[in-house]
């Protein structure tokens, strides 16, 4: 059971990873797609707060007198996954404005029927 | 064949993780570079939320690539979907036919819109003293534009003012830097003074440029909405 | 002395400029770029004694390193910034005349945002810093891809984004695992530390990062994207993919290899890899019938032999890739170049209706022979002098294995050998009977050519003008310490 304590956070964090590339490498809609590159994105920012997360303690911010500067998380990792929560929605945004462009021409979303570019 | 192959990718990558997990362990104090700016945040920018001085005080350059793939992202959507203006009076017959949207989504957005306005305007401002900051507050300003473009479905934003401030608020942020550049000979320093901390008039610049890069990200935004919606003339 | 932070932040706030400008009058948006990079390649060329003497560390903010972004502008940096600020300085001047397609200010906008992404990557000695200017690269060219809107644009783009956004991703999970080990960002800090993790942690972590570098790098068996959509982009923008963006992978790779992890083990199965994508990368390109796929798989192929030339681990062998770096820049970019003002002008991408162009448009033709040549390896151009040193420093490994590499390699040259030279014979000796009214009016696109072909044939007679550069570079890969010594122990 401790071990699942320990852990829990690591195997939700791993598991949104390995589902969102299973859904990349498998699934035929480009919709579809694109929401599994949404849970990898998901899923490497969640690792990436556990990795900064210590028990017991509080968030980095000292509007009370009372919070000292040892009993605060890790701040680094906050901000990293800032920046990579924007630079996740502008990839998805950039994504489904191409999507909307391939269903023009091709006027279907079946990832094996769009074969314009051949070897 | 092609879900084999994945599956065994899949599998390899799963032991990874399950390794390297293993060896980073959870919970435990580990602090190493992150102990300095705990230490010194408040005394060197005058910020009591450590992790907005982090984002603009001590990694400054990372948050302004942010904006910047934000900025590209936007401009992408405004490339890929730039219809001719040839082709753009056959589609205004189809817009005339559209439905009006219901009282109750009428009523409430005229009430909720300025309301959403104050509450992501409160959020950037106040991003040194409370958790939040110049993203959040421009996706809040967002969605407000997004309620009132559901509400009317035949109105739109002004592009050209939306372009205009997305540019000055993006030169804003540049600029400071390059003031920085020219008072102290570094690039993106904290040159204002500090003022006492967990006030609202202190550390410095910080509130400048979350100000600056709220309003730059929530008519981002609103510009990307727009261009999925395809109504901008 | 000029600081180096405003080699980054002089594109980008002229393309932040670009719409105010626009307000004033639509015709002076295209020559914004132009001014920009101007700045930028002579700030470049005056940093380059000063760096050659003394590195400079450069922090962003003003805090001490390791607990700031720092700019590390040592001879690798440089050499490969001032190759990025002069080959895009040229291609925006082919996009003046070349872009018609609506709306331009924002392809220039997105131009500009790509250049300040490649310089960022080379310049910066911080391991997130380096995450977010490479996501600013590949965004800008995912939308570059798509900017012609048509059928085959679209496809390829969308193949592109899915690919680069799960190396990306694998990017930043081998970020993670390094800041929960090590708790720092800064590149010479972990360096630094390097020996006290574990090393099946450092393998994985680094197999994730490499992976990532891998698909902008397009290292087999990451390259599917690379075909499509470096033939399906307008030719400026192909131009820069292949000349620079390319370039700024292998760069990550190298920075990953031999600065941060020290992973001189590993080194041999690199050299494999990157043999075995000269060799597909080749044999495709000689199937094909399309002259911009053509030069897309043969970008595949040459960038092969760049990583098996840093491979090999002497100081001439990455000396050597360095070279085959700038040479392939400037080939490649007059290639696409090229093709792309003949195909503008003939309206089909096909190799055959190519045939006869020698006599209707003889600059672009030459020019097009003469990159042929270089690339091909023929004295006395830049490609001759680049792989006779990579020939020559895998002889010096005295493993048999490196020999059997050498005739692959050798093998490789005689199919890129055979394609080109069937190029040049349609180019001058076939005839065709609809070319009727084609010239080579346009200067804004026959300069930059003009130019590629002259510093081809100038570094190809001269190399002293750039190995003394080169072998600084060379030295700062494959010293460390160095590198640490200059950002921790007093900067």
């Amino acid at each position: 059971m401790s071990v699942i304590y320990n852990s829990m956070y690591y195997i939700a964090s791993g598991g949104l990873i390995l589902i969102g590339l299973y859904i990349v490498l498998v699934k035929t809609n480009l919709i579809k797609i694109v929401i599994g590159l949404n849970f990898i994105d998901t899923g490497i920012n969640i690792l990436l707060i556990c990795i900064g997360y210590i028990r017991g303690k509080t968030a980095p911010i000292f509007s009370d007198p009372r919070i000292k500067s040892t009993s605060v998380v890790d701040p680094v990792p906050q901000a990293l996954v800032l920046t990579a929560i924007v630079i996740g929605v502008a990839v998805l945004a950039l994504a489904l404005s191409i999507v909307i462009k391939v269903y023009e021409h091709n006027k279907t979303l079946n990832v094996t029927k769009i074969k314009g570019l051949k070897w | 064949m092609r879900k084999i192959i994945s599956i065994i990718v899949l599998v390899i990558i799963a032991a990874g993780f399950v390794f390297t997990f293993s060896q980073i362990p959870f919970g435990k104090d580990k602090i190493n570079v992150a102990g300095y700016y705990i230490e010194r945040g408040i005394k060197q920018t005058g910020a009591v939320n450590i992790v907005t001085s982090v984002v603009l005080n001590y990694r400054g350059f990372d948050t302004l690539g942010e904006v910047t793939v934000l900025f590209i992202a936007a401009l992408g959507l405004g490339a890929v979907l730039f219809i001719e203006r040839k082709l753009k009076e056959g589609i205004k017959d189809k817009e005339d036919k559209k439905r009006k949207a219901s009282l109750i989504l009428r009523t409430g957005s005229r009430i909720l819109f300025p309301l959403i306005l104050l509450f992501g305007a409160y959020i950037f401002i106040h991003g040194h003293l409370t958790p939040g900051g110049g993203f959040q507050g421009g996706a809040i300003i967002a969605s407000g534009f997004l309620l009132m473009y559901l509400a009317f479905p035949r109105k739109s934003i002004n592009k050209r003012t939306s372009n205009i401030i997305e540019s000055v608020s993006g030169l804003v942020f540049v600029g400071i830097g390059l003031l920085g550049l020219v008072f102290s000979g570094y690039f993106l320093t904290n040159f204002l003074p500090k003022g006492v901390p967990n006030t609202l008039f202190s550390s410095g610049i910080i509130p400048i440029i979350y100000i600056a890069i709220g309003l730059k990200v929530g008519f981002e935004l609103t510009g990307i909405i727009d261009d999925l919606l395809g109504r901008s003339r | 002395m000029v600081n180096p932070s405003l080699l980054i932040g002089i594109p980008l706030a002229f393309s932040f400029v670009v719409p105010l400008f626009g307000l004033i009058s639509k015709k002076i948006e295209k020559y914004i770029p132009i001014v920009a990079l101007l700045i930028n390649t002579a700030i470049s060329f005056i940093l380059i004694p000063q760096v050659l003497k003394k590195s400079i560390v450069v922090s962003i903010g003003g805090w001490s390193p390791p607990f700031c972004i720092n700019l590390v502008v040592g001879p690798l940096g440089i050499f490969l910034a001032t190759l990025i600020s002069g080959v895009s300085l040229l291609i925006s001047i082919y996009a003046v005349a070349y872009i018609k397609k609506e709306p331009t200010e924002k392809y220039h906008m997105l131009f500009l945002l790509l250049v300040t992404g490649a310089i960022g990557i080379v310049l910066t000695g911080d391991i997130f810093n380096l995450f977010v200017f490479f996501e600013i690269l590949c965004v800008s060219s995912y939308a570059l891809v798509a900017y012609n809107k048509d059928k085959e644009g679209a496809e390829a783009a969308m193949k592109y984004l899915i690919q680069g956004s799960i190396g990306s991703g694998f990017i930043l999970i081998g970020i993670a695992l390094l800041y929960g080990i090590f708790g720092t960002l800064n590149m010479a800090d972990i360096a630094n530390k390097i020996t006290l993790a574990n090393p099946t942690f450092l393998f994985i972590s680094m197999a994730f990062l490499l992976t990532g570098f891998g698909v902008e790098a397009a290292v087999f068996p990451l390259n599917a994207w690379l075909p499509d959509a470096h033939s399906s982009a307008p030719s400026s923008i192909s131009a820069i993919l292949s000349g620079i963006a390319i370039k700024t992978g292998v760069y990550g790779i190298a920075r990953m290899i031999y600065t941060i992890f020290n992973a001189e083990g590993i080194l041999t199965f690199v050299a494999f890899l990157g043999l075995i994508t000269l060799l597909i990368g080749e044999m495709s390109a000689f199937k094909q019938n399309d002259i911009k796929r053509l030069l897309a798989y043969s970008s595949i192929g040459q960038i092969g032999l760049v990583i098996f030339a840093l491979g090999i681990a002497t100081s001439l062998g990455v000396f050597a890739g360095l070279f085959q770096i700038v040479s392939h820049a400037l080939a490649k970019a007059l290639l696409f170049l090229a093709a792309g003002y003949m195909i503008y002008k003939v309206g089909s991408k096909s190799i055959t209706s190519l045939n006869g162009l020698g006599k209707k448009m003889p600059l672009t033709s030459f020019a097009f022979t003469i990159g042929a040549f270089s690339l091909i390896g023929l004295p006395p151009f830049a490609g001759f002098i680049s792989k006779f040193l990579i020939v020559y420093a895998a002889i010096q490994v005295k493993k048999p294995i490196f020999l059997a590499f050498i005739a692959i390699a050798l093998i490789a040259t005689v199919i890129e050998a055979s394609y080109f030279f069937k190029i040049v014979q349609n180019l001058f000796f076939k005839e065709s009977k609809n070319l009727k009214n084609i010239t080579e009016t346009s200067g804004y696109i026959v300069i930059p050519i003009i130019i590629l072909t002259i510093s081809i044939i100038v570094i190809g007679i001269h190399p002293q003008l750039i190995t003394g550069l080169l072998k600084e570079a060379a030295s700062e890969l494959l010293g460390r310490g160095g590198y640490i010594a200059w950002v921790l122990g007093g900067s």
